[in-house]
């Protein structure tokens, strides 16, 4: 049963992503921007910037490009998303996956911890908060929610630079992953931290970690109010439920009925999980910028601002793909805590 | 039984249980505090069987739950003294009172599918409860909580243990609740609503249950109830809340041959009207009446998402209704009552079969071409409050049918919202409020209106009174007699309640399952009725009437099992399995809805053989 | 004692409108989130003219730090007073000599118009296509659903970024920027609550009384459905100035040297590290208050609507 939900939901990732490919690929294209220009200079020959337009493809009939992007052109080799391949990069020239590969494991990392560390913070903060109305925990809870629900993480980032750096002196400067005098562990999975470890190199471990901190801590000040306001809501409906009052006219401990109201508090909340997840991806763009970390949305950054069509296409799939994968993976586990869910 | 001597409090008896003076109240806005039960005092003792009733809001239910030293946030217990078996359960601590509540008092509520965990197993959780109050292995209490299913009448409990809340029927987490809170042996069960929302074979059922466990093992039971029929027929004594504060608590007998207080003679007196009007109303001067709707063979069909099965709500259903004439059509849930009365106002688009209304075959017009009839075909639905455009006054509310029907300018709509207003008993100066901050009576009253707006031939009431307290009910239902004498309209009234059918109607058409199994004039079915589903759910109705108390019929007659699921129906007789009068002929042999006399019709073979006991 | 006497007055419950008024008075974030979210407005209308500088031309002075705090109110009443020939830089000049005051209170011209036409454009189609989606169910609303559904699982920042980089960095691309990347979020808001709403009794009771499908779309569903839009809206102009500004901060917004919040906490970044901090924290303080403005407002609607 719960395989042919799999399948089923795989099966409309997979569509979701053709769409997602498609509308990507059609959305550049139709918007007045000139990639060749950009490329070759707004001062070139006319025959410089021919000479530019067919080595992009550019000056190919539309369908062509799609059909060569999509992988289903036989006369141009095999390089298109059929392969599993997403083109060369048109400002670099190396293959856009490999760049892809590169700058993702950065940004999953930075945005992995921070939504760990959310929650860890969220949690007991939500359910002291609601299980005492009106107490402290439940102001501060109360009026972070409210405060922290949507803020300019750029900004906040900056601000902890400044603090932290400037001022206080203990964090580094905000220019990279680790320290620049270590030398950077090789890559196996690409989150320093697991690789480093993986070595044994405790000096780039924590080096990494220290250069994480404010990244880490900007996510976390943004984005631990909306987790903490829903844990909040979820337990006080599931305290206020009358399976929770029944739970204690059957004589049912304390701890049993505790266990009673955090299952029906957080298995609703996972689904939402991945909505935070996708929040934070998306403001991982700027957080990487403040701090120079090299992620995914630093590439993002750069692939736009130069027009380099390839790589657009790639990173816009590639962080659907992530968002897509996540949100099935929770739907997978919520189906399995949540009975009332049909697969 | 009945030579019990109960007005004297659990005398001669152990006594269980005994409040004194309790007292709760609800924080309010600004500090202010709202004391929703009073100076509660009741004593309880073993064995007996005591009703505690009142309106709704009266404090009843948060009495009771208090009585266990809980109160829903934000209340809290003022004062009072809860001693069980001498002990004050409000002066013990949380261990101390965990290992009372669920073990020597249980609890059944009104709400069973809320007040299950909805992420837990039903047996998980009666596990849970009874290894709480036991120390067993997780295997001894897995077989007790079969043991309880298999006790409280669930089939194949083997398998019922493994459900979620959500797969069972209402009437079945309601059996799931009595099994939990009786598995560790209570000697005091309190019962708050337990059989609202249950349909009256099921409620008779269960009550049967509750009361005989009581008789067997010496316990006592608690309940709380709006319905006199549950006091009448079940109480040994009764207790009337009103704002929070006991009126009145004598013995049943006594409360039905002299009621001390105010309020108890209302409702009392409420009862006795239909009582008499039934003796003496005007039965068959309306037969000779114009036939204004017919409904010939109506079947209606519901498609299931992601599968080819059909849900047969209706199946060939046919009857006729005369001018002015109040037709009743009863069942219970599942009977397909309200999709026939759907079907006729084209709310529901009929699989098969036609509705002709006068001269015109409503049912072959076009949603379009229908609308011009609408204003002679109206519908009452159950709740009003979701029935009104939450953003809408009252004005607007009653002036719409105006809007789309008539022709009138806007000082005559003025003038008509008035008249409408005063017929349904509604001062007109709230015409500008929104009907939700009206209480449930007038929202239905506004709801009425709303369907006289146009002056229609035919209503159909589709269970208007079921969402309102006894007193309400009693008012609108006299409202609805006034109006349909004074302004000859005909009404469909679907109803599970018979006590309201047996008041407002002159025909009766009984449904099981989709069909007619039986009609009749009111008298003809309510004093001798033919096919054995009508017979056992008058048996199983719990009329007010001390008198006739089921539990001191020789024989309580129910039916057998739960109704069949309306997407494969039975291959032959509907009811075979369940019918307390079926033979093996009955299994295969499909039943046709045969005319005995005129007007009166019955589908069962038996019955029209006359092989039927009396 | 009954319905029935219908005596006047007496049974008559008071009309809640004055009660709402008296809510609303003595909700306090709700009042600071109003003051804002008019200070914003006022701004957006009037901020470049009332500015003590021009907030394009360099004053010549270059990274003037604000002047401490405790010297605000003479400042202000020598201002007043006229005793001084040039106002004060009271946040300070950045390293262009640009007065960072007059910039802060110009920027909500670009930053609110583009934020507020983005909100407002995406919630009047997402509604509307909400409405239709809900209420009439066949393929073509389907299909748009699954359009919506596969915009939505673009990623915002990165996909407002392409449309704005690759159309040119006018204000006009980035409202439409905006307003695409919102719409899909109201048109399933709108849809289920649409949905929620046609399952409701009076739905049923005004088609029993006569009216046509469309109608009842118009008149009684669509007005009940508002809410829950509503309430996003004001979350997702805070989201929209967030968004605004983060495309200038990363150089895909308004071009340089319109003034904009964004964009001056960008040019300010690099001087911060160094200790400059005046000419970031300030416009970032501006976006955080009038973020915090509309969530304050979005908050009280919610807990307003929501209940009845």
């Amino acid at each position: 049963m719960i395989g042919r939900f799999v399948l089923r939901r795989l099966g409309i990732a997979v569509l979701q992503l053709l769409g997602v490919a498609l509308a990507v690929f059609f959305l550049i294209r139709l918007l007045p921007a000139d990639p060749v220009a950009r490329l070759v200079g707004l001062n070139a020959s006319e025959e410089a910037y021919a000479q530019a337009e067919r080595t992009l493809g550019l000056d190919r009939p539309v369908v062509d490009q799609l059909l060569s992007f999509l992988g289903l052109s036989s006369d141009r080799g095999a390089d298109g998303l059929a392969d599993g391949s997403l083109g060369l990069s048109w400002v670099t020239g190396d293959p856009v996956f490999l760049e892809i590969g590169r700058f993702l494991p950065v940004t999953l990392e930075l945005v992995t911890l921070a939504l760990l560390i959310s929650f860890l913070i969220a949690i007991p903060l939500g359910m002291a908060s609601a299980t005492r109305p009106g107490g402290i925990a439940d102001r501060i809870a109360f009026v972070w929610g409210l405060f922290a629900g949507a803020q300019p993480d750029y900004w906040w980032g900056l601000l902890f630079v400044f603090l932290f750096f400037f001022i206080l002196g203990i964090a580094p400067p905000p220019l990279g992953r680790i320290d620049p005098l270590l030398i950077e562990p090789s890559v196996i999975t690409g989150f320093l931290t697991v690789d480093s470890l993986l070595q044994g190199r405790l000096d780039t471990f924590v080096s990494a970690l220290h250069h994480l901190m404010l990244p880490i801590l900007t996510q976390v000040f943004v984005v631990s109010g909306a987790i903490t306001k829903m844990v909040r809501q979820n337990m006080i409906r599931a305290l206020q439920s009358d399976y929770i009052l029944y739970a204690r006219c059957c004589g049912l401990s304390r701890r049993a009925v505790g266990r009673y109201a955090l299952r029906a508090a957080l298995t609703p909340a996972v689904t939402l999980v991945g909505i935070f997840y996708g929040v934070l991806l998306s403001a991982a763009v700027t957080v990487e910028l403040v701090f120079s970390l090299g992620g995914i949305g630093e590439y993002a950054i750069r692939s736009i601002l130069s027009f380099d069509y390839p790589a657009i296409q790639g990173v816009v799939l590639i962080v659907a793909l992530v968002s897509l994968l996540i949100y099935l993976l929770l739907d997978i586990i919520h189906a399995y805590l949540d009975p009332r869910v049909k697969y | 039984m009945s030579a019990r001597a109960p007005h004297v409090a659990a005398a001669g008896a152990e006594e269980i249980l005994s409040v004194r003076g309790l007292t709760v109240a609800f924080a309010g806005s600004e500090g202010a505090e709202h004391v929703a039960v009073k100076d509660f005092s009741l004593t309880i003792g073993a064995g007996e069987f005591v009703g505690v009733m009142g309106e709704p809001g009266c404090g009843k239910s948060t009495a009771a739950i208090a009585m266990m030293g809980l109160v829903r946030p934000p209340g809290r217990i003022v004062s009072g003294e809860v001693h069980y078996l001498g002990r004050d359960l409000l002066a013990m601590s949380d261990a101390e009172l965990d290992a009372i509540r669920g073990k020597d008092i249980g609890l059944i509520v009104q709400s069973p599918r809320t007040s299950l965990h909805p992420m837990l197993t039903v047996g998980r959780q009666i596990e849970n409860v009874y290894r709480a109050h036991n120390r067993v292995s997780r295997r001894a209490a897995h077989a007790r909580a079969i043991e309880m299913l298999q006790l409280v009448g669930i089939n194949d409990p083997e398998r019922r243990v493994k459900s979620y809340p959500h797969e069972l029927s209402t009437g079945m987490t309601q059996r799931v609740l009595i099994a939990m809170a009786m598995s560790s042996g209570p000697k005091l069960l309190i019962a708050d609503e337990p059989t609202s929302g249950l349909d009256v074979t099921i409620q008779a059922q269960f009550l049967d249950q509750m009361w005989e466990a009581a008789n067997r093992t010496g316990s006592a039971v608690l309940v709380v109830t709006q319905d006199l029929g549950i006091v009448a027929n079940y109480c040994d004594r009764v207790v009337i809340m009103e704002h929070g504060e006991i009126v009145e608590a004598s013995a049943v007998r006594d409360f039905f041959a002299a009621p001390a207080h105010d309020y108890s003679r209302r409702i009392l007196s409420l009862q006795r009207e239909s009582a008499a009007s039934v003796a003496g109303a005007p039965e068959t001067e309306r037969a000779a009446a114009e036939p204004l709707i017919l409904v010939e063979g109506l079947s209606k069909d519901f498609d299931i998402r992601g599968s080819k099965d059909k849900v047969h709500a209706a199946d060939d259903v046919s009857f006729l209704i005369h001018r002015g004439e109040a037709i009743g059509l009863v069942g219970e849930s599942g009977s397909g009552k309200t999709t026939v009365g759907r079907c006729i106002v084209r709310l529901e688009e009929p699989t098969r079969g036609t509705v002709r209304y006068r001269d015109e075959m409503v049912s072959d017009l076009t949603q379009r071409e229908f609308t011009p009839f609408r204003n002679d075909m109206q519908i009452v639905f159950q709740d009003p409050t979701d029935s009104m455009n939450p953003r809408w006054s009252v004005e607007q509310v009653l002036t719409e049918p105006l809007d789309l029907h008539t022709t009138l300018s806007a000082a005559e709509k003025r003038k008509r919202v008035t008249t409408l207003m005063r017929m349904v008993g509604i001062d007109p100066a709230v015409r500008e409020v929104k009907p939700r901050q009206l209480g449930a009576g007038r929202q239905q009253r506004i709801a009425i209106a709303r369907a006289l707006a146009t002056e229609p031939a035919f209503i159909v009431l589709d269970e208007p009174t079921s969402a309102l307290s006894p007193e309400t009910r009693a008012e609108i239902i006299e409202l609805l007699i006034r109006l349909s004498r004074e302004l000859d309209i005909a009404y469909l009234f679907i109803s599970h309640d018979l006590t309201t059918i047996e008041r407002v109607c002159d025909r009766v058409v009984v449904m099981y399952l989709g069909q007619v199994v039986e009609t009749g004039t009111r008298a003809e079915v309510f004093r001798a009725p033919l096919h054995p589903y009508s017979r056992v759910l008058l048996a199983s109705h719990l009329f007010p009437d001390i008198a006739d108390r089921r539990v001191d019929r020789p024989e309580r007659v129910t039916l057998k099992g739960e109704i069949p699921s309306p997407v494969s129906l039975p291959e032959g007789c509907y009811l075979y399995g369940r019918c307390p009068n079926q033979v093996e002929r009955c299994r295969a042999m499909p039943q046709a809805l045969e005319e005995v006399s005129a007007g009166r019709s019955v589908r069962c073979w038996r019955a029209v053989a006359g092989e039927l006991p009396g | 004692m009954t319905d029935l006497t219908g005596a006047p007055g007496a049974a008559l419950p008071a009309v809640d409108r004055r009660g709402l008024l008296a809510r609303l008075r003595s909700d306090r974030f709700f009042l600071v989130g109003v003051v804002i979210v008019f200070l914003s407005l006022f701004l957006a209308a009037f901020g470049p003219l009332i500015s003590p500088y021009d907030p394009l031309r360099s004053t010549g002075e270059i990274s003037t730090p604000p002047p401490p705090i405790e010297t605000w109110p003479r400042l202000l009443y020598e201002t007043v007073s006229g005793q001084r020939e040039a106002p004060p830089h009271w946040f300070g000049t950045d390293q262009s000599g640009l007065d960072v005051f007059s910039r802060v209170i110009s920027a909500p011209r670009a930053d609110m118009t583009i934020a507020l036409g983005g909100a407002l454009i995406s919630l009047v189609i997402g509604t509307f296509l909400g409405l239709l989606a809900g209420f009439y169910r066949n393929w073509a609303t389907e299909f748009m659903m699954r359009i919506s559904d596969v915009l939505q699982s673009f990623p915002v920042f990165i996909t407002a970024m392409i449309l704005v980089a690759l159309s040119g960095r006018q204000t006009g691309n980035l409202v439409l920027a905006l307003a695409l990347v919102y719409t899909p979020i109201f048109v399933r808001l709108t849809r289920a609550e649409v949905m929620a709403q046609s399952s409701r009794g009076y739905v049923q009771a005004a088609l029993a009384v006569g009216n046509s499908r469309w109608t009842i779309a118009i008149k009684h569903v669509l007005p009940n459905s508002l809410v829950p839009s509503l309430v996003q809206m004001s979350v997702t102009v805070g989201f929209a100035i967030i968004l605004t500004a983060g495309l200038s901060f990363v150089g895909a917004g308004v071009r340089p040297p319109t003034p904009e919040w964004g964009s001056m906490i960008s040019i300010g970044a690099q001087q911060l590290i160094l200790g400059e901090w005046w000419p970031s924290v300030f416009p970032g303080v501006a976006i955080s208050l009038t973020v915090l403005g509309y969530a304050f407002v979005g908050h009280t609607i919610e807990a307003e609507f929501r209940e009845t």
